[in-house]
């Protein structure tokens, strides 16, 4: 069995009196899609954050891609590929700077430009490739951040809160590009509070209650009426 | 008038909710900086009135023929500087006010009772009490006094009124190109009056010749200032009456700048070449395509050259420039830099990249915007300096330039890792930081580099350039030392862990 591409073992996150997350264990492995589900204030967004290497663990140990956060957290952003949880985009710069910013920042090889256009067209970004994003519907920035965080083919996709606010249409093309990651061998963690769309796009579950694991189980155990009522009864 | 009262009514609440997020040592802070404001302003009321015969000295003379002009400086800057705010600031920053029924009376009172909190507007209001002081006799210090309150008062209530009126005047179609056709006319027309020397002319045919003298008559002529007094009071709450009725008008227009910089298309360029230069290009580009930033950046590069330049200011007194303009150019979004990039922080943060990097971007493009704005105002006031610069004189400036350039990003550096704020500025009336910490900021910032300047126009009367060259090498060391500190603390991931998520939230 291959090394896990996402392993957290005691994590800990305190921000002053507020401990965020209290010994969290978690792994998903290449070509894995794990859901993150639980709700407001759980730690899901925190536990991203320590992923993408944005907030640094109080305690425990944190690897992605087999590189440790604490010691190599530039090794592990450059395997990742993060859709923050709110915003996500720099006011006043287009998505096609993004991507030029991304591009350089990450040395992808000349000729990235064609698959980020693709992937624009996807999302039906394509004609607002070069508008600046202060003027984005909160759908449509949800939809960029999604390209953002997939355009360069990470190994580790973590996607938070990724189909808050999109239409059907984005939500498609944010399951397709889940499903082309983990067909490259990419780990995906997705945080969402949509069950169903959790369930088609993972196939494990984890539920998070005050900053600890408090259940774990197959993605569709929790889906549908039964599914619903399973999980509930781990929130409570 | 309900209405008015219930819009009056609504401010009280809206200072409390502000003033309740000031906790701990800035409420400290706070309450220490309102005392030390008090006492300042009775010292600067009442001190030079009891310097020795100071009413009767010729001194007093020469002060006293210079007062108008100073009153009216003082209603000229204060409207100029609401004019380049949209509006003033807001009580409420337009996306935490948005689900408030927040009246645009509310909006108007709380604009005007924040114009105060501005160093340069409480060190001109500081200025005109402490001259009037000096040209009167004690005996009618407390008349006079009461004057310039009322015209203080007056010039804050009547530019906040100019302001709502040009705001809008910009929010008509085509309003943008109207405002600035008209403040290229004002402007020429002022560079005509300054070449044909009609300034003191027009200066003394001024109304508010006759206040002054009113207001100095206070102890001779009773009835002659109790009338230019109340006449100030009744013109000034007559400008906050007709301030509210523009601010509704204002209100039921779209802000069009700022809705079409929203949408603006950028044409793609070519990819960058290197790291630095994509991280340089996209802060650019969240400086350049901010209305808050532009507006506020046009003010401050061409403001106080040209007011130099009306004055024939010597050569030897350029230095004193730079300080004041990187200190206002850093209080455009340099005290708080890392709320450029908004809710994009945490997406930034994610790239790999190494933070020191990242922070040599972010100064780079305050460095070259407070470069930029010292030299076009040096430029503009070397125009019309008296004769020609020694090279003393030629290099006392240029080097004040680059060390309170540089002393001033170190400390906007500091500050931005130290304490950042969560502020949109996408707002053309936002600011980088609350009111207070604006106040705390931008007071330290004009006595520092007002101070450095002062030190370097002493090297313009040395016999060569080596002066100021050999003194802004310690001062160049001592912020190139405060940066790399900086820097270090912001690589720091606990440090920057919580900047991002400071910046990043809303």
């Amino acid at each position: 069995m291959s090394a896990p591409a996402i392993d957290v073992r005691a994590l800990r996150v305190q921000f002053g009196a507020v401990e965020a997350l209290r010994r969290l264990d978690l792994s998903v492995p290449p070509g894995g899609a794990t859901a993150l589900v639980g709700r407001n204030g759980a730690g899901k967004s925190t536990t991203m954050r320590v992923l993408a290497g944005v907030v640094p663990p109080t305690d425990g140990e944190a690897f992605v891609d087999g590189h440790d956060l604490r010691r190599d957290a530039l090794l592990a952003k450059r395997a990742s590929g993060y859709c923050p949880d709110v915003g996500g985009l720099v006011p006043r710069a287009t998505p096609w700077e993004h991507l030029q910013l991304a591009a350089r920042l990450r040395r992808l090889e000349p000729g990235w430009e064609r698959g980020a256009r693709d992937l624009l067209e996807r999302f039906d970004l394509g004609a607002a490739a070069n508008r600046v994003t202060s003027g984005f519907s909160h759908g449509m920035a949800r939809r960029m951040s999604v390209v953002l965080a997939a355009f360069h083919r990470p190994r580790v996709l973590l996607l938070d809160e990724p189909f808050d606010g999109v239409d059907p249409l984005g939500a498609e093309a944010t399951l397709q590009v889940i499903t082309d990651a983990r067909n490259c061998g990419a780990a995906v963690l997705v945080s969402t509070h949509l069950l169903e769309l959790a369930v088609a796009a993972c196939d494990e579950a984890v539920v998070l209650r005050g900053g600890v694991v408090v259940g774990a189980a197959p993605a569709q155990e929790l889906g549908g009426e039964a599914g619903a009522r399973t999980y509930r009864s781990m929130l409570a | 008038m309900a209405e008015a009262r219930r819009a009056a009514g609504d401010v009280r609440p809206l200072v409390e909710f502000r003033l309740a997020r000031l906790r701990g040592r800035s409420r400290r802070v706070a309450w220490v900086a309102g005392v030390v404001v008090v006492v300042s302003t009775l010292a600067a009321a009442t001190a030079p009135a009891f310097v020795s015969s100071a009413a009767e000295s010729a001194a007093a003379r020469d002060v006293k023929v210079l007062l108008p002009t100073a009153y009216l400086a003082f209603l000229l800057t204060t409207t100029l500087a609401i004019i380049a705010a949209a509006g003033g600031r807001e009580l409420l920053p337009r996306a935490h006010g948005i689900s408030f029924p927040i009246s645009p009376t509310t909006d108007h009172l709380g604009a005007l009772m924040l114009a105060p909190l501005n160093i340069a507007w409480i060190l001109q209001a500081w200025s005109l009490m402490g001259v009037t002081a000096y040209v009167v006799a004690p005996s009618s210090l407390w008349t006079a006094q009461l004057s310039t309150l009322g015209w203080i008062f007056f010039a804050t209530a009547f530019g906040q009124l100019v302001a709502w009126c040009v705001e809008w005047l910009r929010r008509l179609p085509g309003g943008v190109h109207v405002v600035r056709a008209v403040g290229a006319l004002l402007v020429a027309g002022a560079v005509v009056l300054v070449m044909t020397g009609r300034v003191t002319d027009l200066l003394d045919r001024s109304p508010v010749v006759s206040l002054v003298l009113a207001a100095l008559a206070g102890g001779s002529d009773p009835g002659a200032w109790a009338l230019g007094t109340a006449a100030l009071l009744a013109c000034g709450l007559l400008a906050v009456a007709a301030g509210a009725c523009v601010a509704h008008a204002v209100a039921r227009r779209q802000p069009r700048e700022e809705m079409y910089a929203d949408v603006a298309v950028v044409a793609s360029r070519v990819n960058p070449r290197s790291e630095l230069q994509a991280l340089v290009r996209l802060d650019r580009a969240s400086v350049w395509r901010s209305v808050a930033l532009r507006r506020g950046f046009a003010v401050l590069a061409l403001m106080p050259g040209a007011i130099a330049a009306a004055g024939r200011l010597e050569w030897a007194m350029l230095p004193v420039l730079p300080g004041l303009v990187a200190a206002g150019g850093a209080l455009l979004f340099g005290v708080n830099a890392w709320a450029l990039d908004g809710v994009g922080a945490l997406w930034r943060d994610s790239l790999p990249v190494r933070p020191q990097l990242v922070f040599a971007a972010r100064v780079w493009v305050l460095g070259e915007v407070l470069l930029i704005a010292t030299a076009l105002t040096l430029v503009v006031a070397g125009l019309r300096a008296e004769g020609l610069p020694t090279s003393a004189e030629l290099a006392a400036p240029v080097a004040t330039l680059v060390v309170v350039s540089l002393q001033v990003v170190a400390r906007s550096m500091h500050w931005s890792v130290r304490r950042p704020f969560a502020m949109d500025l996408t707002s053309a009336r936002a600011t980088p930081a609350p009111p207070l910490a604006m106040v705390g900021y931008s007071a330290h910032l004009a006595l520092t580099s007002t101070l450095t300047g002062m030190v370097f126009s002493t090297t313009a009367q040395a016999d060569g350039p080596r002066w100021a060259l050999l003194l802004a090498v310690p001062f160049v060391l001592a912020a190139v030392r405060r940066l790399l500190i900086t820097s270090r603390e912001w690589a720091t991931p606990e440090v920057h862990g919580r900047v991002i998520a400071t910046v990043a939230s809303r």
